[in-house]
């Protein structure tokens, strides 16, 4: 929102040298955030009024016409392209030898083979708000020939971010923020009712009353009507279009231009209807299916439960966002109804959010506004409008229905609570000065209480409670006076966050130590992407509002994600290990769910330059990283079984997956990407091996503890044994270590895995196996015969479940 | 041959020996063949004992010698040889250039948000926070009512919120966690709340409708501005390394009364006015608060009785900031070369114009 300064002083005086940077960064640091402040300046001279005597277009030409001027004392004549101009029109004129910003002096020039003298001033030319070349028209009272006094074009401009004035409806006009500045800088905010006509004239019980019928009272708490007559269209006087023009609005003639003047002013919107064909007002609540054409021409379908302003039952006006195209003020008009009223915050947000049409008008009602103001608002014009327009008459007197009065809002206040909450004690009377300012009404209610009775246009929504009332001590003391000082605490225990425990511990690992790279990528799938891999995942749960087609799921596996990471890295990478830690989400009644259920997901990825050769490496290294995972992140040992389903999706491999298991719970599976999925990814990413694996955190945040012992040094030495073994292919590792843990020796101390080969060299269907056992004695050195008995003992063993010694 | 005559021999030959050794092995064999235990000088040394006395005297006398002789000698050459070993070594040891870069390493590296969580976490556990975490997918009543935004206010509406097919939302904000903390937890409390909030809102270079927050919450007895304002201030001087001016001035949102934003002092133009803080000398760091009542109540708080403050902090905005990112989609972009250091990614460079140009 744009602040004019000379309009706010007209309702509070500020010294004239004012720095308005000063009063912008006070309002920033009291109020609201200040944008920026600019200074409007205009640099002209000699201006003067004149008449359009005789407007004649040039034969030959588009839009020029020769103008004959009436400025004063001389006739002269000009050449302008400006539209609208009609014989009897005041506009301002700069003769020759005046001065325009940017145009400089002003002479005789020869347009279209004529001689033209000065020019017809375009709004641009001077920062009144028109469409490019139009003339700024005055009242038709002003005399021609007068000059144009440019000071009152002169101004400061301060725009408010609007997002921090959301809460405060009486901030939405000039005379809020008044009060405001007044309050910080100790003046005195002159009353608004020495600028309204006098309400009482207004009741004038010997002018009929506008009949007002409202529906639903809560929707539609108050609806203040006048009729008027003798409002001739005409333009308005400079200084309102100059003023209009600097907070961003464009005058258009004085009817609309007081309206709007007059929302700039205290917030509070109005609508001008034909008198002629509004003459009563019913405020209905419309229907589903409603269609209403708003005076943008635009036919428009009514959600239900909004607001219709109708006229004998025929609707006339979109209540809180815009008129009706049947029944605005034209150019015929000379008698008008007038309507002021107040509705209900939330009804018109939704309408204007549903209709996707949110106007000046809309954008404040949703902000609660006061009451009080549909009246004061009509004052307002009837004043303005008089000193215009001497013939105007009042057609009926202030009809004002007010089913649903505003209660009054009382809060107690502890003193000893604001200086609490503060931080830093204020003295009762300095509370008591700043809400005062503030129009709140105070009174003492025992020892160190105060009763604070809250205004008007801060009890709609805004001040409610006690701490509204402190913060609004607070921010007049100053935050900068608060001194800082660190909280004293209280020790107690939190029971730490597993998952996210596990969750840091989990990336310390990866990324640090296994050379993972960490990327985020977006919370829902990318449907043509899932497409490319001729996936489908399945159910899931949908975006209603999604931020683009073909985003409207969320995801349920990290691994689509993972694999248009590596079809991106890939073209400037080799080996690289990607991961990804997020959410997934899985509907109600898949894998047992029993409702809507989000996940938190580990997805790995490795690859390495190498195709198909590198593959199982590939695979390693996944396994590697998992168990280095388990082992620092869980503190407990991983294994690896086959699984005992076929491939889920696409990326699975038909041979080359397992489970991963921890404390005998399946948390994830590991897999190589199929050479078919690669080639249809893109035919280059064959070059590459990948192997991918998913981990679901949450499935591990109960396992029991586990406690780390460490062994003493062997008193005695222990010897190592390396048999290698022949076995068949398809006996998995898993089941020959079972097999292993059914042996027993009393020297044997471990056996670990050193290496698995298969080639050519060994017999079809067979592979080597090289296991290392480490024996030893607790009580003395091994002799050369304790060592060739567990050798026979153990290749006996090995023998008799097929896994004879490689000779 | 005269015992002389044998001398003269030994000499001889131990001086061609010494000669021809080329290296301090060979010398030392050659050595050891003189003057050994079983060298010839040491036997015929042995053997004097043999000789009568006058003979004795006269032979041992040159004997001696010439044993006294060699061991110089051999000495000398030794040490010549040794001297000549060591240069070579040198020469050898000279070609290994500790300059060129060494082996280059895997690329591992967390996302550039997380390493600015942590450091952001760390620094509230060490002020006695826990570090909590809430659903990504919401409820409408942790997101919003518990939070005092009545079903009317703007923030509700369909643009700013991603609604789901089942009636849940993606949550919008990290204070969505600060009723379930209190539920959690209750008083006295102080908890910080990382996590990724997503906002119906339309991408470019700085939004994304997905980001990073911190949530901070401290409730206690007698929980005042004062305190708020001191722990902020202590924040940024952890995340920037020193102390800078901050000011708190009036924001409004609908779970905190009084509301606050938190400027910092412009650290580009140190607080005269340039165009990364509008001309103001200030940028906007987090919105604050004293938690409003009404969500202290709905966290089964005892509003009468305990106060607090509620704290956001982007964690998107500070990486952004800290790390010279200038385009927020480089944070949700797979593409690691604007996630990782280049030297992570690139291995050592050579030279890099490129990095150069940038910083």
């Amino acid at each position: 929102m744009l602040l004019s300064l000379n309009w706010l002083r007209d309702f509070v005086d500020l010294p004239d040298e004012l720095d308005p940077h000063r009063l912008a960064e006070r309002l920033t640091m009291v109020t609201c955030e200040v944008e920026g402040v600019e200074r409007v300046r205009v640099d002209a001279d000699g201006l003067v009024v004149a008449e359009v005597l005789t407007c004649e277009p040039i034969a030959g030409t588009r839009d020029l016409c020769c103008v004959e001027l009436d400025a004063g004392a001389k006739r002269l004549t000009t050449i302008s392209a400006a539209p609208d101009l009609a014989v009897g029109k005041k506009l301002i004129y700069a003769p020759p030898g005046a001065t325009l910003p940017q145009i400089g002096k002003v002479g005789r020039t020869e347009v279209a083979g004529r001689q033209s003298e000065g020019m017809i001033v375009p709004g641009e030319a001077v920062g009144i708000e028109q469409a490019a070349h139009h003339a700024i028209f005055l009242p038709p009272s002003t005399p021609a020939g007068g000059p144009i006094n440019v000071g009152q074009l002169d101004d400061w401009i301060v725009e408010i971010d609007n997002k921090t004035i959301t809460h405060r409806p009486d901030l939405w006009g000039h005379y809020g923020l008044a009060r405001e500045i007044a309050a910080f800088a100790g003046a005195t905010l002159k009353p608004y009712t020495e600028f309204i006509s006098p309400i009482e004239r207004l009741q004038d019980a010997s002018l009929p009353e506008i009949p007002i019928v409202i529906d639903d009272a809560d929707k539609c708490p108050r609806y203040t009507g006048l009729m008027m007559d003798g409002l001739a269209p005409q333009p308005s006087p400079l200084l309102m279009q100059a003023r209009l023009s600097h907070v961003g609005i464009r005058p258009i003639d004085l009817i609309v231009d007081l309206t709007n003047y007059i929302m700039a002013e205290i917030g509070q919107p109005m609508h001008a209807f034909d008198g002629e064909k509004v003459a009563c007002i019913e405020v209905a609540v419309t229907h589903p299916g409603d269609r209403f054409t708003t005076l943008d021409g635009v036919d428009r379908v009514m959600p239900a439960g909004a607001l219709m302003i109708q006229s004998g039952r025929r609707n006339v006006a979109l209540a809180g966002i815009m008129g009706g195209a049947d029944s605005e003020v034209t150019a015929r008009t000379t008698r008008v109804l007038l309507e002021s009223a107040n509705f209900d915050a939330p009804t018109i947000r939704r309408c204007a959010a549903a209709l996707g049409h949110r106007t000046e008008a809309s954008a404040r009602f949703e902000k609660a506004l006061d009451p009080n103001n549909t009246v004061l608002s009509i004052a307002r014009f009837v004043k303005l409008a008089e000193q215009e327009l001497p013939d105007l008459k009042l057609a009926s007197r202030l009809s004002d229905a007010y089913p649903k009065p505003l209660p009054p809002v009382s809060i107690d206040v502890d003193l000893g609570f604001v200086n609490r909450l503060m931080g830093r004690d204020v003295e009762a009377s300095r509370v008591e000065q700043i809400l005062q300012a503030l129009a709140f009404e105070v009174a003492r209610a025992g020892e160190g209480k105060l009763r604070v009775q809250v205004p008007s246009f801060r009890a709609t929504r805004d001040v409610t409670i006690e701490a509204d009332v402190i913060e609004e001590v607070a921010r007049f003391v100053g935050y900068e006076n608060i001194e800082p000082q660190l909280p004293a605490v209280r020790l107690r225990r939190f029971e730490p966050n597993a998952l996210h425990r596990i969750e840091r511990r989990s990336l310390e690992v990866l990324c640090r130590s296994e050379g993972f790279a960490e990327i985020q990528t977006f919370l829902w799938d990318d449907e043509s992407w899932l497409a490319a891999l001729g996936c489908d995942p399945g159910q899931r749960i949908g975006v209603r509002n999604p931020p683009a087609a073909g985003t409207d799921k969320l995801r349920r596996t990290l691994l689509p994600g993972l694999l248009a990471a590596v079809e991106r890295n890939r073209h400037y990478l080799d080996d690289f290990s990607l991961l990804e830690l997020g959410s997934v989400f899985l509907p109600k009644g898949i894998e047992g769910c029993k409702q809507e259920t989000e996940f938190r997901h580990l997805g790995l990825a490795c690859v390495l330059r190498g195709g198909r050769k590198t593959e199982d490496r590939c695979v390693d290294r996944v396994r590697q990283a998992i168990e280095n995972w388990a082992r620092h992140a869980l503190n407990r040992p991983v294994e690896f079984a086959l699984p005992d389903d076929g491939p889920r999706f696409v990326w699975e491999h038909p041979h080359k997956r397992a489970v991963v298991m921890v404390s005998q719970r399946c948390v994830g599976r590991v897999t190589a990407v199929p050479e078919a999925l690669k080639a249809r990814i893109h035919e280059h990413l064959g070059r590459w091996s990948i192997a991918l694996a998913e981990l679901r955190l949450d499935g591990l945040l109960d396992l029991p503890a586990v406690e780390v012992k460490l062994r003493p040094v062997p008193a005695y030495p222990q010897v190592q044994l390396d048999f290698s073994v022949l076995g068949a292919t398809e006996r998995s590792f898993a089941q020959i270590r079972q097999l292993l843990e059914t042996f027993e020796h009393p020297l044997l101390r471990r056996v670990t895995f050193l290496d698995s080969y298969q080639g050519s060299a060994l017999p079809q269907g067979k592979r080597s196996l090289t296991l290392r056992a480490w024996i030893g004695h607790g009580q003395r050195t091994l002799t050369d015969q304790d060592r060739r008995h567990f050798e026979q003992a153990f290749t006996q063993f090995l023998a008799q479940n097929d896994l004879p010694l490689r000779s | 041959m005269s015992l002389f005559e044998q001398l003269e021999q030994i000499g001889q030959q131990a001086r061609q020996a010494v000669e021809r050794a080329d290296d301090p092995q060979q010398l030392a064999q050659a050595q050891s063949a003189v003057l050994g235990r079983k060298g010839s000088l040491t036997q015929l040394l042995r053997a004097l004992g043999t000789l009568d006395p006058s003979q004795r005297v006269e032979v041992g006398k040159v004997a001696n010698q010439l044993k006294q002789e060699l061991t110089e000698l051999f000495a000398a050459r030794r040490q010549a040889l040794q001297s000549a070993v060591d240069r070579r070594r040198q020469q050898e040891t000279a070609a290994y250039d500790p300059t060129t870069p060494a082996q280059r390493g895997q690329i591992g590296s967390v996302h550039p948000v997380t390493a600015v969580q942590w450091e952001i976490e760390d620094v509230f556990t060490r002020l006695g926070f826990t570090v909590e975490a809430g659903p990504e997918m919401d409820s409408e009543y942790y997101n919003f009512d518990a939070l005092n935004t009545p079903a009317t206010h703007p923030a509700r509406d369909i643009q700013d919120t991603f609604w789901l097919s089942n009636g849940m939302l993606l949550r919008t904000q990290t204070s969505a966690v600060q009723v379930r903390a209190m539920e959690k937890f209750g008083p006295p409390l102080r908890v910080v709340v990382p996590g990724r909030c997503f906002r119906s809102e339309t991408v470019d270079a700085s939004h994304s409708n997905t980001f990073h927050q911190l949530e901070g919450l401290v409730v206690d007895y007698d929980i005042s501005i004062a305190n708020l304002i001191a722990t902020m201030k202590l924040l940024l001087r952890e995340v920037i390394g020193r102390d800078l001016p901050v000011r708190l001035r009036p924001g409004y949102f609908p779970f905190v009364e009084p509301g606050f934003e938190l400027d910092m002092a412009c650290q580009i133009c140190g607080g005269k006015g340039c165009r990364t803080c509008k001309n103001t000398g200030w940028i906007e760091m987090l919105p604050c608060g004293m938690v409003h009542p009404n969500v202290l109540r709905a966290g089964n708080v005892d509003p009468r009785e305990y106060t607090g403050f509620a704290f956001g902090l982007g964690l998107t905005r500070l990486a952004m900031m800290k790390y010279g990112i200038s385009d927020i989609r480089t944070l949700t972009s797979p593409d690691l070369r604007g996630l990782l250091r280049p030297e992570l990614l690139y291995g050592p460079p050579v030279v890099s114009p490129d990095d150069r140009q940038k910083g």
